[in-house]
């Protein structure tokens, strides 16, 4: 079996599993993780799974699809999946992103200048089936023969001919999640070709011609979120004790005593969190409940369902559970009569309902959505809130950029801001900003718990930032300093957490990872105790 | 008239068209979902760390800024220096930059052909030694318009063919397209290198070629290296069209359309009616969660499983 290398008539015939996943080949990390031991195992399936599952992409299976049992499935499967492909060309199917995906495809100079900027890519040590390009010149191909008019004859003749087979189609499946959408080989790319949203636009093929999708996504994703009102599977009765819950701990670390604003009409805010954060991290909604309190904001949460939840996993996968989602948040903030949506710490809940689905409100659904990046940096600039950076002296922090934040939307500086405002000792990683890297759980990967999956994410797509945290702490790495990474977006934090457990970074270097609004209140004066509880983490 | 002066008013007739007629296709299809990426140039005062107007508290208050000169200057730099392939693809860039600067020179030189022949066809004489100063300054600007071109397109797009050779990365994605491409530009920009210098070093048999072309005069005795690169050309104007060598079109659309596209959607404007439209358009995706045959609006509407197919 082939390390690094593979050609497109392997991937679309060779039996088997295409690639073997050696850490070996890998880019090699900083210390402590310098030695091919101190690092965890990606773990191949079990010999049973593997007879069950689709899985002869790489060993990892993210889809859980189970083989077919007979040709006929098989040849059915691909005629779905041809199907879907010409949907997404067609004006009224894909609207959405016709024209996107039509100029990715036709203008592509196959220069690879986006190679290099893939984390993946780079961070495997450069396996062919992870390039960017890889998985784009396999649909632009597919297009250009079973889309394009004359397709058959010029893909043969221009070389872009193609085998079309059920190996092909489920190796591609898998494919589409081995790409965070972190879209830093778009904005390298010179044409402004866009390679991840190929990965998008495969998804939905999966999604909503063949009705399969990966389950932490769809199934226990969208679908949950919008019968039971979130995708951790809280309903509104188990929301509002959480929330009870929650009060009760505020009063017991700061001695505070107030109580939420839950169903308030006429507020001016509606604040929607990811819904994770109650489950996970409490302590970051109750930060956002104290600073807002104290900052005299009129707000609301809300215990509808669905709008007691941020996010929206349709952004990664499907546009039509992305409106179901989006519409259902509009509708509760219209009948709050709220002048703004603010949404949490969390990135691609704020990508989703304030850029994406903004084309899919309309008339008196279109309520103005912001960002609590802003909203913090206001309270804190315009001293409604005290804050004492000297409270966190005893923390090295450092910044993640949540892709979704950040280079697809542009919100840079106002978490700076913040984090300036909070902290003396905060510094960049390399690179930040717009040309940041992804922690690795972007477009569904955080919330991926099966199987093998979290390996990969772990090891593999989480590794360049892995790779920079520990950069950034280089001359402090030892257990006796303390470092922060504030990554003010859950399903990053959900993606580090997994990753810095793996590698033991609490435990052998100290580093914990949080929100923001946690150090904000960590440096508030008025509160006696540390909010953060470094070693209860 | 000759056969090779048919084809050179067919190809110049159909590339235009072929070209138009693809933009008006994209400029055509609808409205899409916002795919912003940062840094975007027209964001005044944020441009350079990437940031947005999602940066203002209550941004749909306040005036949104726009700085024309950041996105000119952007642009620029992309036409004129290839500044991302130089960023991020410097070994590329080495042949990239001057078969694009080539490229540059070579329509510059084309356009001094047409105010040449034009100037020529009114009687005055364009050469080196001319009366007329104008005429001179033509001539001049020719010669280095033409040398320039020459040299950097061949040096260049030998020099993307042997990047294609030779590095594994780009070989591997390379298709047969790719080098029929580059091997028609190279037999095109290598015989008008030959032609330039064997048989027409000042671009008088050039020039006289293209007025035969405006004044619909007949032409007779080109040299064999001229005509070889005339008919290249024209067969090269009829090819280029159909290729993503036309990209300078596609990368108006990608920049313009997607990447910098960040026009928020408010209420009575454009971009709501043009939403509002494409709701109304009817799926027929097959999935069960999605009611094939209603309309967007409505399949958003509709939770839980739908029974398509009974
Ligand atoms: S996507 Fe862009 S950078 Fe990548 S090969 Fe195509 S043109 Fe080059
Ligand atoms: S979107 Fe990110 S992960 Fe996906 S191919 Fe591009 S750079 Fe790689």
């Amino acid at each position: 079996m082939s390390k690094r290398r593979t050609t497109l008539k392997d991937f679309s015939h060779k039996p088997g599993q295409l690639v073997e996943l050696d850490r070996r080949q890998f880019l090699p990390l900083p210390p402590p993780y310098d030695k091919w031991d101190t690092e965890p195992e990606i773990k191949p399936l079990s010999e049973e799974r593997q007879r069950q599952l689709e899985c002869d992409l790489d060993g990892i299976s993210a889809f859980k699809f189970p083989r077919p049992q007979s040709e006929e499935e098989k040849r059915r499967l691909v005629e779905q999946f041809l199907a879907g492909l010409k949907k997404l060309f067609e004006r009224e199917n894909n609207w959405t992103f016709q024209q996107a995906l039509f100029l990715t495809m036709e203008y592509c100079a196959r220069c690879q200048t986006c190679a290099t900027a893939c984390p993946i890519y780079a961070e495997s040590g450069k396996m062919d089936i992870y390039r960017p390009t890889f998985r784009s010149d396999i649909v632009r191909r597919l297009y250009k023969k079973y889309v394009k008019a004359g397709g058959k004859f010029f893909a043969v003749v221009s070389g872009n001919d193609i085998d079309v087979t059920w190996t092909m189609v489920a190796r591609l499946m898998e494919l589409s999640y081995r790409c965070t959408l972190c879209r830093r080989c778009a904005q390298s790319c010179p044409i402004g070709v866009d390679n991840g949203l190929v990965t998008h636009e495969l998804r939905k093929i999966f999604s909503q011609e063949m009705g399969v999708a990966v389950e932490a996504l769809h199934t226990k994703g969208s679908v949950l979120q919008l019968e039971a009102g979130s995708s951790t599977g809280m309903t509104p009765a188990a929301f509002l004790d959480n929330v009870e819950f929650m009060e009760d701990e505020v009063k017991e670390r700061t001695g505070l005593s107030f109580k939420w604003p839950m169903d308030k009409a006429g507020a001016d805010i509606l604040l929607i969190h990811n819904a994770g954060e109650y489950l996970a991290w409490p302590e970051n909604p109750e930060a956002f409940a104290i600073i807002l309190e104290a900052a005299g904001i009129s707000y609301t949460l809300s215990s509808d369902i669905v709008a007691y939840d941020g996010v929206n996993y349709g952004v990664w996968y499907d546009d039509v559970q992305l409106a179901k989602v989006a519409l259902k948040h509009m509708e509760t903030a219209r009948k709050l009569g709220v002048k703004k949506v603010v949404i949490g710490e969390c990135g691609h809940a704020h990508k989703a309902l304030t850029v994406i689905a903004d084309r899919v409100l309309a008339g008196d659904l279109n309520i103005p959505r912001e960002s609590s990046m802003t909203l913090l940096r206001d309270i804190i600039t315009s001293g409604r809130i005290k804050v004492d950076p000297s409270r966190n002296d005893d923390i090295t922090t450092t910044l993640h950029d949540p892709c979704n934040l950040v280079r697809l939307m542009g919100v840079v500086e106002p978490q700076r801001e913040v984090l300036r405002a909070v902290s003396n000792h905060f510094r960049e990683m390399t690179p930040h900003g717009v040309d940041n890297y992804c922690c690795g759980g972007g477009s569904g990967f955080a919330i991926t718990q099966d199987l093998n999956f979290p390996d990969f994410r772990e090891i593999v797509s989480g590794r360049a930032k892995l790779r920079q945290i520990l950069n950034v702490f280089q001359d402090i790495i030892g257990p006796e300093h303390k470092k922060y990474v504030c990554a003010p977006c859950s399903n990053c934090k959900g993606a580090i957490r997994d990753m810095f457990a793996a590698y033991g970074l609490f435990e052998r270097c100290n580093i914990l990872y949080g929100g923001l609004v946690e150090l904000v209140v960590n440096a508030m004066p008025e509160i006696e105790r540390p909010f953060l509880e470094w070693d209860w983490h | 008239m000759s056969g090779l002066q048919v084809i050179s008013y067919l190809s110049i007739a159909v590339f235009p068209v072929l070209l138009i007629a693809k933009m008006v296709r994209i400029a055509r299809m609808p409205v899409h979902l916002r795919w912003d990426l940062y840094p975007i140039p027209h964001e005044k005062g944020k441009s350079a760390y990437g940031g947005s107007y999602f940066e203002e508290v209550d941004w749909w208050t306040k005036p949104r800024v726009r700085s024309l000169i950041s996105e000119l200057r952007e642009m620029a730099k992309e036409i004129v220096f290839i500044h991302s392939v130089y960023k991020h693809n410097r070994p590329l860039w080495v042949f990239s930059f001057p078969f694009h600067i080539g490229m540059y020179c070579l329509i510059g030189l084309m356009a001094l052909l047409v105010i040449g022949a034009i100037m020529g066809a009114a009687g005055i004489v364009v050469s080196a030694d001319s009366a007329n100063g104008f005429a001179v300054l033509v001539q001049h600007l020719t010669r280095i318009l033409g040398a320039a071109g020459w040299i950097l397109s061949v040096v260049g797009v030998l020099g993307l063919l042997f990047s294609r050779l030779l590095n594994r990365e780009l070989r591997v994605a390379t298709i047969l397209s790719d080098y029929v491409n580059l091997l028609a530009l190279l037999a095109v920009f290598a015989t008008g290198l030959v032609s330039w210098i064997t048989v027409d070093p000042s671009y008088a048999i050039m020039r006289g070629f293209v007025r035969s072309l405006i004044t619909f005069q007949p032409v007779t005795g080109l040299p064999a290296a001229t005509a070889t690169h005339l008919w290249l050309m024209a067969g090269l104007l009829f090819y280029f069209p159909f290729t993503h060598m036309t990209h300078m079109v596609g990368k108006y659309f990608t920049y313009h359309k997607v990447r910098w596209e960040d026009e928020p959607n408010i209420r009575g404007t454009r971009i709501e009616q043009a939403v509002q439209a494409a709701l109304g358009y009817k799926i027929t995706w097959s999935a069960p969660h999605i009611k094939t045959g209603s309309t967007w609006a409505d399949a958003a509407m509709t939770t839980g499983e739908v029974k398509n197919h009974e």
